[in-house]
């Protein structure tokens, strides 16, 4: 009974924090789109010295271009990021920044002109990215449920890409939850991926387990809750020092890393730790009740020839 | 003297494994200073880790490991190609008219010294562009999009219609159907242009030139109405390509809009490469650790294989062809490393609860690896999957991810388990004590024993 509590209480938990991320979502406040999925331009240019952000808006408003953005980043302060949302034409791409160069090299003799970067996405790669990542992470999810479903049995199959699914979602989640710090762009799909691939990992140590205590004799009688729970415990040891080891690796390069690396290494943090919480209190405890749904079916439909 | 005998087997068995631990030391540590110092990989260059440390000199990276245009610096670009109603209604093939269009914008940018500029397909319709150690983005996109100045001379030598009158030019036979040929189709202003031209000037020469070089010249044998044009004369079958080929570049055949564009200052990738590469090697320290303080000589064995581990896949991506290195690349490296490590803490927890259940340890790390191989198998192959979706789904950097995770994974098996049982085995034999290797002291009755009851 108290297994059982423990595993509503994780399914509630997990709940709330897809249901505030919706919440969040529908009243406007949702996923931080970077460049990659939202379109427009990024133009970044090393300023060589602190800049005000009014003379960098001033000069774009000079072009014509409105809701655009001006931040400062770079360790002195130095590197101006602008984002344009929509351009009427990829064609100005050019004239515009040579336009914001002769606008600012008066005031800013230092500004670097030859390393400028500039990115632009058009309005209709977003819409085929966000294609290709549900293409992607469907394929992959089908192949492993196709692989664990050979290997262990359909209920655990189904089991493992109920929680990869879980994992997925509580990503895209934390996505909105932290889009102050963090915006989406392609590299979030890779970091889906890995989830994907690796915390599935965390599942099938334990449903291996979980396979060997079945067939163990001093567990046969038990519930299979209670065999699950035996499993979990059994693998603590490996989870516990495998999740260090992983999160030791990602967590330094998250604190070291530029900004692409960042927007990369973050959801896999928060992958890693929803892949750890689920394999251990939710997929083995939805093994469970399918396995439990199975055998009963499969008793009344023993029971049922009997009576006819 | 029975016993004697049995003694002596017993030491020699332990010299054997002690020195196979020294060769297999020696070993590691050659690879290891050849892995610094440099080897000499025929075609692909010098092959290096040393320059790997931090370094902002880029002159110092190793040449045999493919830098991706976020490391290295330069621009790509991502068009969609379409082709027009009126094409579709010619019963053109979309499919032949974008790989004529790809190789001509290949053309183009080889021509104009950017050789090492890739051209590649996206998806179904589009088409990818990756120009590396590009400083001005603005004239090679100019390159690619604006036609090379395509010119057709009357036999006065005036100019009577030009590239933009041409729509489509493919290799094809003469009537005899044996001899290369061109032919070529014209829009419908330009079928005019031809039609009244070829009709003033049979039996005259008519001449295309190509940026003002001369590209080839041809008799009219009579006036040539409607815009499909044949060209025999004596041609091979590669002089008639080469000629196609240029004579699209005047006009690529399909119309391409810019989807992305993206140019990465070289700066910024010696930035993400310094600063990945030191979170790499604290990363490793750091894994190395943990695992001595939990694993104690295990421990030792799997900081060992890690090296090993990081060696080789440095080699295998130096070697194998065709692998770029990205900055998400470096990540699925910096996380392979995390991963490695798995497979061993598995089979070391396997170890552990056959020693705690009192084995001898050469018992234990037998059985223990043969417990923990299934999971350490299908752990291994669901992340295989995962790469291998990215592989084959992904585009540019993010393929690049799926190739070092690909990578990763497998070397990582071989260290993991080949290497690290290899080692293990040995240590058992050289170090007889249990306490080296598992903590006895916390050891409980197993768990599986107290819950049957």
């Amino acid at each position: 009974m108290k297994i059982r509590n423990r595993f509503h209480v994780c399914l509630m938990i997990s709940a709330a924090i897809m249901l505030i991320a919706l919440v969040m979502s529908l009243l406007g406040y949702g996923i931080n789109y970077g460049i990659d999925f939202a379109g427009g331009l990024n133009i970044s240019y090393n300023m060589g010295q602190t800049f005000s952000v009014d003379d960098v808006s001033d000069a774009l408003s000079v072009q014509g271009l409105s809701g655009f953005s001006v931040s400062v980043s770079g360790e002195n302060g130095s590197i101006a990021q602008i984002r344009i949302p929509q351009l009427a034409s990829e064609d100005e791409i050019q004239d515009l920044q040579l336009a914001l160069e002769e606008a600012l090299l008066p005031s800013y003799p230092n500004m670097d002109t030859d390393n400028a970067t500039a990115s632009y996405v058009g309005p209709v790669a977003g819409a085929t990215l966000v294609r290709n990542a549900v293409i992607s992470v469907l394929l992959a999810t089908a192949l492993m449920l196709v692989y664990i479903a050979l290997r262990f049995d359909f209920a655990s199959g189904l089991a493992a890409v109920i929680g990869l699914l879980h994992d997925v979602f509580i990503m895209l989640s934390f996505m909105v939850l932290l889009r102050g710090v963090i915006q989406m762009n392609s590299s979030f799909i890779a970091a889906m991926l890995t989830i994907v691939g690796y915390s599935i990992n965390n599942t099938i140590i334990i449903f291996d387990r979980i396979r060997e205590n079945n067939k163990k004799p001093e567990l046969a009688g038990q519930a299979r809750d209670k065999v699950v729970e035996v499993s979990v415990r059994e693998c603590l040891g490996r989870t516990i020092n495998t999740t260090l080891t992983t999160l030791v690796t990602i967590v330094t390069l998250y604190i070291l890393g530029v900004d692409a690396i960042r927007e990369f290494s973050l959801p896999i943090i928060v992958g890693i730790l929803s892949g750890v919480y689920s394999a251990n209190l939710i997929n083995g405890h939805v093994w469970a009740l399918l396995e439990q749904y199975r055998v009963n079916r499969k008793k009344q439909g023993r029971l049922k020839p009997k009576k006819a | 003297m029975k016993v004697n005998n049995r003694r002596r087997k017993k030491l020699s068995k332990r010299s054997v494994s002690l020195f196979a631990l020294c060769v297999a030391l020696v070993l590691t540590l050659a690879v290891g200073y050849l892995g610094m110092n440099g080897a000499w990989l025929d075609s692909r260059g010098l092959y290096k880790l040393l320059p790997w440390l931090p370094t902002d000199d880029v002159n110092n990276w190793p040449q045999s490991i493919a830098l991706g245009l976020d490391l290295q610096g330069g621009v790509y670009v991502e068009y969609e190609a379409s082709m027009s109603d009126e094409m579709r209604e010619q019963g053109y093939n979309f499919d032949v008219l974008l790989s004529t269009t790809m190789s001509v914008i290949s053309e183009r940018l080889t021509e104009k010294g950017f050789t090492e500029a890739t051209v590649s397909q996206l998806g179904t319709t589009g088409i990818r562009v990756e120009i590396p150690d590009v400083t001005d983005p603005a004239a090679v996109l100019d390159l690619i999009g604006s036609p090379a100045k395509l010119e057709f001379l009357d036999p006065d030598g005036n100019v009577f219609m030009e590239g933009r009158h041409l729509q489509t030019a493919a290799p094809t036979k003469d009537e005899s159907g044996v001899n290369p040929a061109i032919s070529f189709t014209l829009t419908s202003e330009g079928a005019e242009l031809f039609g009244d031209m070829t009709a003033k000037s049979v039996g005259k020469n008519i001449t295309i030139m190509l940026d003002g070089v001369e590209l080839m010249s041809a008799t009219v044998n009579q006036a040539i109405y409607g815009g499909n044009v044949l060209v025999t004369g004596s041609f091979t079958q590669a002089q008639v390509e080469d000629i196609c080929l240029k004579l699209q570049s005047g006009a690529l055949p399909l119309e391409l809009r810019q989807d992305k564009l993206d140019t990465i200052s070289a700066t910024l990738g010696v930035d993400a490469l310094s600063t990945s590469v030191r979170a790499a090697m604290i990363g490793t320290l750091l894994v190395m650790l943990i695992m001595i303080v939990r694993y104690r000589l295990c421990g030792v064995v799997a900081a060992w294989a890690l090296c090993i581990y990081i060696i080789l896949l440095f080699l295998f991506i130096a070697v194998v062809p065709g692998i770029q290195l990205t900055l998400p690349g470096i990540a699925g490296i910096i996380l392979g490393i995390g991963m490695a490590v798995d497979a061993n803490v598995v089979i070391f927890e396997r170890i552990k609860e056959e020693a705690r259940a009192g084995r001898p340890m050469i018992h234990a790390v037998r059985i223990g690896f043969k417990n923990a191989m299934s999971a350490v198998l299908d752990a291994n192959v669901t992340t295989i999957i995962a790469a291998v979706v990215l592989l084959f789904h992904g585009t540019g950097s993010i393929k690049g991810f799926g190739t070092t995770l690909l990578l990763g994974v497998l070397t990582s098996m071989l260290t993991a388990i080949v290497i690290t049982r290899f080692l293990i085995q040995r240590f058992v034999r050289v170090f007889t004590k249990t306490e080296l290797f598992v903590s006895l002291r916390d050891a409980q009755t197993p768990t599986l024993a107290k819950e049957a009851k």
